[in-house]
């Protein structure tokens, strides 16, 4: 009895412990990502740490609602927040295991995505705004499209690893099998990025930094929310690149094998090379045009379907 | 042997990027690194005097000579996007996918006579014979057009690796010098239709003379 309660306790404080670290490290990687962008425009740029401030900051005003919004609008943001911090149970940071893994977590893993940006969508519609409505427009299309993408990349792994678990699929065995199925890892991992900059709205998809109207997915979504309400919605989407970022990183770094704080540094090292990668590609890259995007989405399934006939030919 | 592999893919990759691709430069710069990409095979696959010798003359005509005539041509002719092609480039994507697929498909039933360095070979070798061929087809501007009937020949040039051992040096090297000229010819003629309509497209090329 005593024992259980033990493993329970150990098992609670593995969660506690992979809340924090994506709570505590998430907004780095924005900062990261805006100290390339500077870098490469010759800047000095806002300090790393800018975006824990905006966080804060916000997390210290009030909300302003509108009279026509009705509870959906002030709920979403928490709920969409809650949905993107939990799925970061079911993935490995490096050397330390998911808390939490059942067969078939995936698709829980790519569901919690959907729910949060489901009840992001229907606020959105709720404000009555056409500009909003047609952000979320765009916003349901563009992840439409990158989620075929995202499940034929979890077909390659799962097909890789033979195991449906997300965390058995990015981690361990597959880092084994890097010199094997290195050309399907690489496809994968190809395909997983544009998937990535497309969901955390990066920009050859959509540009974070602009309030243009025409141009805006993301932004146009949440132009009505305030205070509290923006900065989970600021916060939730720092912990989505952190844990999609994750989920990469996993995928590509061997990590098998070695001591576990040696797993840990390589991850965040990985994590830290991640974020300069795509504040390289924002800095070298301009925004697509709304209708190229989805010829970017099917380049990426292209590579994702390459690499998947590319396992199949080696044989499952 | 994996990087052999990744050699492969990587250049059925840069044949998708091109059927993506509307500007000329890149897809002019795209031919190239394929055609590096290339010439580096053969010495993965057999190293010695004969895949050298292949893999310079694949360097110096495919990757310098040709891309510099190309570069020549489309200054000549001053053109430097691809219109409004035949099927939109969304959809010469996701048709380059399924070709690449059915190509895969195809070669898993092939029994090749000759032993096969990487079982990645023929399926990457018939993928990019399909891109070139997409891209022949559904490009109006003549230096795509080109460009597609190189890609399909890079295509053929990876398939002819599994006969190394056995191919003479003088037909390849034949091969590769009858290309040349072709592509030279070519560059010609784009610009004889650039005189003739005062663009490069092949649409005008339908209609009969009077």
């Amino acid at each position: 009895m005593q024992k259980n309660l033990n493993i329970y306790r150990l098992r609670y404080m593995l969660i506690l412990i992979h809340f924090l670290i994506v709570l505590i490290f998430s907004p780095l990687l924005l900062g990261i990502i805006g100290k390339t962008k500077a870098f490469f425009a010759g800047r000095w740029g806002a300090p790393l740490l800018q975006p824990y401030y905006d966080i804060f900051k916000l997390f210290s005003k009030g909300n302003v609602y509108s009279v026509t919004t009705t509870w959906i609008f002030q709920a979403a943001p928490l709920l969409s927040f809650v949905c993107i911090l939990v799925s970061c149970l079911v993935l490995p940071f490096g050397g330390i295991h998911a808390p939490c893994f059942f067969w078939g977590d995936v698709l829980l893993f790519a569901g919690l995505y959907t729910l949060a940006r489901f009840v992001m969508v229907i606020a959105a519609l709720d404000t009555g705004s056409s500009f909003e409505g047609m952000g979320a427009a765009r916003e349901a299309t563009f992840s439409c499209l990158a989620e075929c993408c995202l499940f034929l990349n979890f077909i390659v792994l799962a097909l890789l690893s033979k195991k449906l678990i997300l965390s058995q699929m990015v981690g361990g065995d597959l880092s084994v099998s890097w010199w094997t199925d290195g050309p399907a890892l690489i496809l994968v991992g190809g395909s997983y990025f544009m998937v990535l900059l497309t969901e955390n709205a990066r920009i050859p998809v959509d540009d974070p930094q602009t309030h243009l109207e025409l141009t805006m997915i993301h932004e146009a979504r949440v132009l009505d929310h305030s205070g509290w309400d923006f900065a989970f919605i600021l916060y939730g989407s720092a912990i989505k690149l952190f844990v999609l970022g994750g989920l990469l990183v996993d995928v590509l770094l061997p990590l098998d094998h070695q001591p576990v704080l040696i797993q840990m540094g390589e991850f965040f090292v990985g994590m830290v090379i991640l974020a300069m990668g795509i504040g390289c590609v924002e800095s070298s890259m301009a925004r697509l045009r709304l209708n190229r995007i989805p010829q970017l989405l099917t380049g990426s399934f292209i590579l994702a379907l390459v690499g998947f006939l590319v396992v199949l030919i080696r044989g499952v | 042997m994996i990087w052999l592999d990744m050699c492969l893919i990587a250049i059925v990759f840069m044949g998708v990027i091109v059927l993506g691709n509307n500007r000329l430069r890149t897809t002019i710069q795209l031919f190239a690194a394929q055609s590096f990409l290339l010439c580096l095979v053969p010495i993965m696959i057999l190293p010695g005097f004969h895949a050298g010798i292949l893999a310079l003359e694949t360097f110096v005509l495919k990757v310098v000579l040709m891309p510099l005539v190309f570069f020549w041509a489309i200054r000549h002719v001053s053109i430097r996007r691809e219109g409004q092609p035949l099927i939109s480039y969304g959809h010469t994507l996701l048709l380059g996918g399924v070709l690449i697929a059915g190509s895969f498909l195809i070669s898993a039933r092939l029994d090749l006579p000759v032993k096969i360095s990487s079982n990645l070979l023929v399926p990457c070798a018939f993928s990019v014979i399909m891109i070139g061929f997409l891209l022949l087809v559904t490009r109006f501007k003549a230096i795509t057009q080109i460009i597609g009937y190189l890609v399909m020949e890079n295509g053929i040039f990876l398939f002819a690796l599994l006969l190394l051992e056995k191919t003479p040096l003088l037909v390849e090297m034949g091969i590769l010098l009858d290309i040349f000229v072709g592509v030279l010819i070519m560059g010609v003629i784009v610009n004889q239709i650039n005189q003739e309509f005062g663009s490069a497209s092949t649409v005008n090329l339908v209609n009969l003379k009077e």
